[in-house]
């Protein structure tokens, strides 16, 4: 679920920042405009997201990927 | 200039300038690669010629711009190139993304036997697969009935290059310099959009302060990525580290040079700022690196929740 | 300001004298002129090699060279004809063509332009090198599978892997010059659904381009640090997957595919109409079926790969996906025999060479439909049932449109005539000569003849014969081609603006040789609509 969650806010990140592309390429007062507003989108979820993320891992929600396994790989 | 009118740029040696030097770059690697002893001396050359292209060719196009003698047409010309360059660098990045989700999701619980992998006991059965720990299986680790069977003739037990590999004892902690790391490059990313923000409200001094703000949290970033690797190599997660290695280094080492390329515009921008290329309407060359860094900076969220995290 | 005012105005005078003039230029059709002569250098080097391989394959045993130095040539073939020749002569039409058709002085980005040719001779020269270092040229085939490209392969394929890196870099220019000229430098009157065909399907091929070239990237990087580094993307000991490397390689692989045959739809929707009298039937869903095919050709990468050991299920989603491509290709088949349809035809040169792709295009289509099926493509796989089958699309496809649009617009290019009665010899001889090559092929392929392999059993001893002296016959028909074109540019006859009664497109609105920088203001909505290929 909270996994779930995460690829959305991502999912949305990407839109925010293919909305700032396209006003980047519109330019003028309008792209100028819709680029800043899609960039300041991006970067609140971003840092969201990131909180998300961390209070997820302190929850025990997501395991990190770095549990050490006890069977050894490649025994000579 | 006129509106009417269309504007076409008169001839350039740049390009065969950088044709050269990207070929030497190239041709100098390789020999390089190879042990050639000229190799690293034309490698270095190469190098040179193509910054030399950079700068000769971008600073024409500033002081073409400058001046005055570009129109809008011009101005969307370079807006459509650079989105469509950056929709490459995307694409770039999906490849490794991609091999990073196969090979994590696919191929190593296969070689673990997964969806009745026959082959797996046979041929490996001391093998457990776990993700982050895999690393050149040893030329005893095939195992001596399957040899004597003849269910296995031969197997590549070193590696394409021949170079020695080595097991991780640890893997990188999420919790340490990732996360630090990962605060650093979100926050340029505020400052930058408060560099924007600036620009765009027409304050110059803001904008200075911002924008240096940004480029040292890129700097950070970048230090800190060196130490992480420092560390990470001591622990022995090493590009030989088997597809973990492989993944990890070339992931984050890509993204490092991208911030790098990134910490380079963005001193570019601030120079250009100081000498008042830009005005609150017209400012192309900001938008263009901002949007770059702010992609870098995705790119780089991407990494940290699916190399670190998920 | 001054300098810069001066410069601004030279271009009016037309294009500068000497060599530096190739070296300096920002101007599409000298760029154009340059993409085109070194496709054709690079097809004449090509073929040169696949004169080789017939050679070989005349006879059953081994004849003429070791089999290490056959796969080099097979492999070199390959990479040359695809990198080498279809791609920038396509490129070379575009930047010739498009500015023209859509009422532009030039490309959008010009000094980017002529960067995206001026890496090719280098990125070919680097490539051609390796034939003559320790070890010989990379010899594992086109597709370059790991592990034969990274733990069996020779140094060489270093220089290789840079080789397609600095093609990779020339193609993505090309693409975003061609995507920002067409929608940036298009007459402000012209809308989407003006825009002729051909420069439609250069703007969707652009965005395969854009998509699928720095996966190519990708896929070599990794092939490089698995060579040099110590990685193991490709390598199962540390983790890693071979069948990874064919996953990664197609997704570039199957839209090049497309790439190279994208353009060719579009110069043969400007033929046939020409040379039928009709507008083209089914404009609209012409372009629809251009696009739907770009997107597919994203999907459907893995049919390459039937016999990689895929889950049933992905053999099954990549067998339908594949056949779903035959729906929008079959539209555009049809549509051009609908333009055809109680035409008043006539069978000019460029008419001849159109029909004969829609024809001989369409049974290269077809031998992709029965290789599509998965559990028929367990027969047919890496025989030289592909092979006959590729070259169908890729030589009567591809390099018929490329020789087609030679002919239909080396008017507008020269301002003088070809010999038409020479052209129609050279026709026929090369159409004949093909299919003599490559038809035979797809017997011994159904009958279990390899690809790849220098020798074969005497059972195919006849077809490959008969293959071999249609392939010899086939290459020097490029001897009458050359004597043609250079006849036409020396003292070919001059012609008027219009040579074709029937062509319509703003390329024919202009001077009978083409002015050095073609719209200097924009046409008018009246001469677009008028020009238009809409009925």
């Amino acid at each position: 679920m909270t996994e779930f969650v995460i690829v959305l806010i991502v999912i949305a990140i990407l839109v925010a920042l293919g909305f700032g592309l396209i006003g980047m390429v519109r330019g003028g007062k309008k792209g100028s405009d819709k680029m800043f507003k899609s960039l300041v989108t991006r970067v609140s979820l971003s840092v969201l997201l990131f909180i998300l993320v961390l209070f997820s891992g302190y929850m025990g929600w997501i395991e990190p990927n770095m549990i050490m396994v006890d069977a050894p790989i490649a025994q000579k | 200039m006129n509106e009417e009118e269309y504007y076409v740029p008169e001839g350039t040696y740049w390009p065969i300038i950088g044709s050269i030097g990207v070929s030497t770059l190239f041709v100098g690697f390789a020999n390089q690669m190879h042990g050639v002893e000229w190799g690293a001396s034309v490698m270095a050359l190469g190098f040179a010629i193509t910054v030399f292209m950079m700068f000769g060719w971008f600073g024409q196009v500033v002081n073409e711009s400058t001046s005055g003698i570009y129109n809008k047409q011009v101005d969307r010309s370079f807006r459509w190139g650079m989105s469509w360059f950056i929709f490459s660098e995307v694409m770039f990045f999906a490849a490794f993304f991609g091999a990073l989700f196969y090979a994590r999701e696919l191929s190593v619980p296969w070689l673990g036997g997964a969806d009745n992998n026959i082959f797996t006991p046979d041929l490996w059965n001391s093998f457990s697969a776990s993700w982050h720990q895999m690393a050149f299986m040893a030329p005893g680790s095939v195992t001596d009935t399957a040899l004597q069977s003849g269910t296995v003739l031969s197997f590549p037990a070193v590696p394409a290059s021949g170079i020695e590999t080595a097991t991780p004892a640890m893997v990188v902690n999420p919790w340490g310099l990732p996360a630090l790391n990962t605060a650093l490059l979100l926050a340029s990313g505020v400052t930058l959009t408060y560099a924007h923000h600036a620009l765009r409200a027409g304050n110059r001094n803001q904008i200075v302060g911002w924008l240096v703000a940004t480029i040292a949290l890129g700097a950070a970033f970048l230090g800190f990525q060196i130490m992480e690797y420092g560390h990470a190599y001591q622990d022995g997660l090493k590009l030989t580290s088997g597809i973990y290695g492989s993944t990890f280094y070339m992931l984050t080492g890509f993204h490092g040079f991208h911030v790098t390329v990134g910490v380079i515009m963005l001193t570019v921008i601030l120079y250009r700022v100081q000498k008042g290329h830009f005005n609150a309407d017209n400012h192309f060359g900001f938008e263009g690196v901002a949007w770059y860094w702010h992609f870098v900076d995705v790119v780089w969220l991407g990494l940290f929740i699916f190399v670190y995290w998920l | 300001m001054t300098t810069a005012t001066a410069s601004h105005d030279d271009h009016h005078h037309g294009p500068e004298k000497g060599l530096m003039r190739w070296v300096k230029t920002t101007n599409h059709k000298d760029i154009g002129t340059l993409y085109l002569w070194f496709a054709f250098s690079m097809l004449l080097i090509g073929g040169a090699l696949a004169m080789g391989i017939r050679m070989e394959l005349l006879q059953p045993g081994l004849q003429l060279m070791d089999p290490h130095f056959f796969n080099q040539l097979t492999t070199m073939h390959g990479l040359i004809m695809v990198f080498g020749a279809i791609m920038p002569a396509f490129v070379g039409l575009g930047n010739w063509l498009i500015p023209m058709m859509v009422g532009a002085p030039d490309m959008a980005l010009p000094r980017m332009n002529n960067w995206s040719f001026w890496i090719l001779p280098f990125a070919g020269g680097i490539l051609l090198s390796t034939f003559f270092m320790e070890g010989g040229a990379p010899a594992f085939g086109w597709t370059f599978y790991a592990p034969l490209s990274t733990t069996f392969a020779p140094d060489s394929t270093d220089f290789f892997i840079f080789a397609v890196h600095l093609l990779g870099f020339s193609s993505i220019m090309g693409a975003i010059n061609i995507i920002a000229t067409v929608l940036n430098m298009r007459a402000p009157d012209m809308k989407l659904m003006d825009m002729p065909l051909f420069v439609w399907t250069w703007l969707i091929t652009s965005f395969l381009l854009i998509g699928a070239m720095p996966v190519l990237a990708g896929a070599v990087t990794m092939m490089l640090t698995d060579r040099n580094f110590g990685t193991s993307f490709f390598d199962a000991a540390g983790g890693g997957d071979p069948v990874m490397f064919q996953h990664i390689f197609w997704f570039f692989g199957h839209p090049e595919v497309y790439i190279m045959i994208l353009p060719a739809f579009g110069v043969v929707s400007h033929i046939i109409p020409t040379f039928a009298r009709k507008p083209l039937f089914g404009y609209s869903s012409m372009v629809y079926a251009t696009a739907s095919i770009a997107f597919l050709s994203y999907i459907v990468w893995a049919h390459h790969m039937f016999l990689t050991g895929m889950p049933v299920a992905g053999e099954l989603y990549f067998m339908y996906a594949t056949m779903l491509i035959a729906v929008p290709t079959g539209v555009k088949v049809f549509n051009w025999i609908s333009t055809m349809w109680r035409g008043s035809m006539t069978f000019e040169t460029p008419m001849l060479w159109a029909i004969s792709f829609v024809f001989l295009f369409t049974i290269g289509g077809f031998s992709g439909l029965m290789l599509g099926i998965a559990p028929a493509d367990i027969q047919y796989h890496d025989t030289y049932f592909v092979v006959a089958h590729f070259h169908y699309v890729l030589v009567t496809g591809a390099l018929w449109s490329i020789i087609a649009a030679t002919f239909y617009w080396l008017p507008k290019w020269t301002g003088r005539m070809y010999n038409e009665g020479l052209a129609k010899v050279h026709f026929w001889w090369a159409v004949i000569s093909v299919n003599v090559l490559f038809f035979p092929q797809h017997f011994l392929g159904l009958a279990g003849m390899p690809r790849r392999i220098p020798d074969y059993s005497l059972q195919f001893a006849d077809f490959n014969m008969i293959s071999s002296i249609g392939g010899f016959a086939f290459g020097a028909s490029f001897i009458l081609f050359t004597y043609i074109i250079v006849d036409c540019i020396r003292n070919g006859k001059p012609t008027t603006s219009r040579p074709w009664e029937g062509a319509k497109g703003l390329e024919w609105t202009l001077a009978p040789k083409a002015d050095y920088h073609s719209f200097n203001k924009p046409p008018s909505r009246k001469l677009i609509e008028a020009e238009s290929q809409h009925s």
